[in-house]
């Protein structure tokens, strides 16, 4: 081969078609919605149980609620204890999680294809008769009030926390840590948690989604035979309040001393999940700060070697989640890489991107799609989303399609309604008797200082 | 047992190629693991394999900065490398039909890298590996443990006595010159097993493989490993170690030195770690978080190494007022329980390990990285479809002579994070 030849890109061969796999949908008679997809790949199966019980339905005075007692659901059920429900799943090489978000909670089950009546059968168990035996409740408890000490001495986590609190109003519960705070966490027990289950851990209101080596015939059988029994209506969610905290730009240090790099979060209200831009956002905050060739991550790590790396995220739940820009950079560069950040991001919505990044980025993002649908457990995640966000079984179908139709209006108008950067709030964990100075000589707006926890 | 397709072949130049095809998706993984790693590293520079690893992405000589990212971001796939105690892995999952690219890429930097190496793009790099370590263990909580923990493990003579982070002062010193000698010695084709594998034609891809790679001239023998490989299999006494520092709870880590990866006796080893701390059924949580209450959270799991010694370690995270000695008699008697090991524990670990590996397995990126691991490592891919018939036979007696030769007072290395008195007190965080 020779070296001219070498320079050449070589081109792409003939696209094999992708289309994400069919979505089989059924609802028993309690309500619970079935969703399967049948994928052979390897012989897993993952079931996901989709519940209407996220974080976002608490107020401050009980957060952490929905957490715990997913926590709480490896307590024991009204056959077994603790101890017999991890044994009984991990002789069968299952593994159960569970994942409490602001909109749902999700319990998961992987297992081999051959254990799958089992390992449901122990899923429905867990969450028809969880029995919350109050010494469990306790240790749980415990573990997590221990977990929070832990988040207020992490220095990423004192950034996000900051930086949440500062995004939203008093009391919004965006504004707080997920899993709570020490106070509002030491209420927890076995009635509270006995309470949410009633009220939110109900057929009707949520759904089962299986995806792996087993057809729908089989599924609906074995969905029939251990959740048949269950009944119940999931209570009718509150509004959520988004209010912001300020509309004013400004800095906030959190002030940690001699901390060897400083976190920084940038951001404000960004959008819910039914933002009328939601494709425009995903190809603009791809060219902002989503992929490694993003202008943000190009600048501050490879041009200027502030951070190992730097991203942008919407976060889109049910109500309007944060938009952030998250990195940690050293300490005598931090002001500069602020400056840079926030350069940036002003020039991006001001300019818009250019139809080469557009181009880009809806190529990027349509390519990765099949990528990100490999596993049991991503595809289940995908249609998990669905049930959580009331989408139709046949989103995904034009998905790339809507990805590769944004133009390059569309993508700068999202960023123009999207991204106020007169409104951004900057949050910087690091040491204040070294980078306050440099960030007030900015000149981008008030410097405050306050404590770490 | 597992039966994942696998043809293997070696080109002329010495690099080792498996393939191996499923065209349920249309996508596909190409890896490639280098036969250097922080071993390697001499005296003076280590954590140079991790910086070169960066470099790897700075371009080569038909490939200009960013573009490696740009290229294959704008085909929809993903990429990445890591670097390791015994490798450097280099992967990239894309979509069927940008196969081609892929390749190219990974050959042009394989034989092509030098040419583009400029003193601007090190120091760039320097700068972005020194904020890595400040990010993920300068600024950490326990971030430092495991540079106590092999230092504490391995004589300052082995060559896993250091991280692969490396010490800093190392990386400011190193030049251009290291990086293009690294080079020339390491990133040969007779030192590197490419894998690909997912949808993909087999007669095309030979032919992309030729093309790409084929011209590549074969290196020179590889240097023997710096220091001294051969130990002693055990540590010779109980070494100990107390840090006061930023950490919010106590934790007690225990490591032991074990058999490499490559000796049988390895697989008794790795059952051992997982009946200790692989689930909610396992010894530690079970004992020392659910029933004794005195530990938050319990780690186990044992590293695959192959120059001289494994090791298999274990944590416990206390709570703020616990008492760390009182952590560590419970950590270290379940740890010599476990020489009564039951059928049913091994049963369990195997299991799990089996749905771990499927679930792995899903994705062609993991197939491939562990297809070339197995080449690498064993010189015998096909062993990823056995692997779990040797974790099945290791039974109750293996175990316990495990126990009883490798986890004793005479091989432990044991460190014991305590807070620093506080300097603040803590407040609620939502206000």
């Amino acid at each position: 081969m020779s070296a001219q030849s070498r320079s050449v890109v070589p081109p792409a061969g003939p696209v094999r078609t992708f289309d994400f796999p069919p979505v089989q949908a059924e609802v028993l008679d309690n309500g619970f919605q079935i969703r399967s997809v049948q994928v052979g790949r390897v012989p897993v199966v993952t079931a996901m149980v989709v519940l209407d019980a996220g974080e976002g339905l608490l107020d401050h005075g009980r957060g952490g609620l929905s957490v715990l007692t997913g926590d709480c659901l490896e307590g024991g059920t009204a056959k077994r204890t603790g101890v017999e429900l991890a044994e009984a799943l991990e002789t069968i090489g299952a593994g159960l999680s569970v994942g409490t978000g602001w909109d749902s909670t999700t319990v998961s089950l992987s297992c081999m294809a051959d254990r799958l009546d089992e390992a449901m059968s122990l899923l429905a168990e867990v969450l028809i008769h969880p029995s919350f035996p109050a010494d469990e409740v306790e240790r749980i408890r415990g573990q997590r009030l221990a977990a929070i000490r832990q988040r207020e001495m992490n220095p990423a986590d004192i950034a996000t926390t900051a930086s949440r609190r500062l995004t939203y109003a008093e009391g919004v519960p965006y504004g707080r840590p997920l899993g709570g705070t020490a106070e509002s966490v030491e209420p927890f027990s076995p009635d509270a948690a006995a309470a949410f289950v009633a009220a939110r851990y109900r057929p009707k209101g949520s759904g089962l989604v299986v995806v792996g080596d087993v057809d729908a015939e089989q599924v609906r059988s074995l969905v029939e035979t251990h959740f048949g029994e269950w009944a119940g209506e999931t209570e009718l969610r509150p509004e959520i309040d988004v209010q912001p905290r300020t509309s004013e730009r400004g800095i906030v240090v959190v002030d940690r001393t001699d901390s060897v790099q400083s976190e920084i979060r940038i951001g404000h209200v960004g959008q819910a999940r039914s933002t009328p831009h939601y494709f425009a956002l995903r190809v603009l905050n791809t060219v902002l700060g989503g992929a490694f060739t993003s202008r943000l991550n190009l600048n501050l790590r490879e041009e200027h070697g502030y951070t190992y790396g730097v991203r942008s995220r919407f976060m889109v739940r049910r109500g309007a989640g944060p938009w952030c820009v998250s990195t940690a950079v050293g300490t005598d560069v931090t002001a500069d890489a602020v400056r840079e950040a926030v350069t940036e991001i002003t020039t991006l919505v001001a300019e818009g991107p250019t139809e080469e990044e557009v181009d880009a980025a809806r190529d990027y993002l349509a390519g990765v799609f099949p990528l990100q649908l490999e596993t049991t457990g991503q595809i289940a995640a995908r249609i998990a989303e669905l049930l959580i966000y009331e989408l139709p079984d046949d989103y995904y179908a034009d998905y790339r399609d809507r990805i590769r139709s944004v133009t390059l209006d569309e993508a700068h108008e999202a960023a123009r309604r999207c991204i106020r950067p007169n409104e951004m709030t900057v949050v910087v964990g690091g040491d204040s008797a070294e980078i306050k100075g440099p960030l007030e000589e900015l000149g981008w707006g008030p410097v405050t200082v306050e404590e770490a926890p | 047992m597992l039966s994942i397709p696998i043809e293997r072949l070696t080109l002329d130049n010495g690099l080792r190629v498996n393939l191996s095809q499923d065209p349920t998706t249309p996508v596909v993984a190409i890896n490639i693991w280098y036969g250097v790693g922080s071993r390697n590293e001499r005296e003076g520079k280590t954590g140079f394999a991790h910086l070169f690893e960066h470099m790897m992405f700075q371009g080569s000589e038909h490939v200009p900065k960013n573009r490696h990212f740009e290229l294959i971001e704008r085909a929809g796939g993903s990429l990445n490398a890591t670097t390791w105690f015994d490798r450097t892995n280099y992967f990239e999952t894309v979509p069927s039909h940008h196969l081609e690219l892929a390749l190219w890429l990974e050959s042009d930097r394989m034989g092509w890298m030098l040419p583009a190496m400029t003193q601007e793009k090190l120091d760039n790099q320097r700068d972005v590996v020194m904020n890595e370590k400040r990010q993920r263990y300068d600024n950490q909580p326990y971030g430092d443990w495991d540079e106590w923990i092999q230092a504490m493990v391995f004589p300052e003579s082995h060559p896993y006595h250091h991280t692969v982070i490396g010490s800093m002062a190392d990386i400011e010193a190193a030049t251009l010159e290291d990086v293009a000698e690294f080079f020339r010695t390491y990133y040969v084709p007779n030192n590197a097993v490419l894998t690909v594998c997912g949808d993909f034609g087999r007669d095309e891809a030979l032919d992309f493989i030729e093309r790409h790679f084929g011209e590549i001239p074969r290196g020179g023998e590889i240097p023997a490993i710096p220091g001294e490989q051969s130990l002693d299999p055990v540590i010779g006494t109980t070494v100990r170690e107390r840090v006061e520092a930023e950490v919010p709870l106590p934790r007690v880590l225990i490591a032991f030195r074990v058999p490499t990866y490559t000796s049988p006796e390895f697989y008794a080893a790795d059952v051992a770690g997982s009946v200790l701390g692989t689930g909610r059924a396992s010894r530690l949580y079970r004992s020392l978080v659910r029933e004794q209450r005195v530990a938050k959270d319990v780690t186990s799991f044992v590293f695959p190494l192959t120059s001289g010694a494994g090791m298999l370690l274990a944590w416990a995270t206390g709570f703020p007022e616990g008492d760390p000695v009182e952590l560590e008699t419970a950590l270290i008697a379940e740890i010599e329980g476990l020489a009564s090991v039951t059928e049913q524990e091994i049963e369990r670990a195997v299991a799990l390990t089996e749905t771990a590996l499927a679930r792995q397995i899903e994705q062609v990126g993991e197939r491939a990285d562990l297809f070339s691991m197995f080449d690498q490592l064993f010189d015998d891919p096909e062993r990823l479809n056995s692997e779990l018939e040797r974790l099945r036979a290791v039974t109750t007696g293996d175990v316990s002579a495990f126990v009883d030769r490798f986890l004793g007072t005479d091989n432990r290395a044991i460190l014991t994070y305590v807070p620093e008195a506080a300097k603040k007190t803590p407040t609620p965080s939502a206000r």
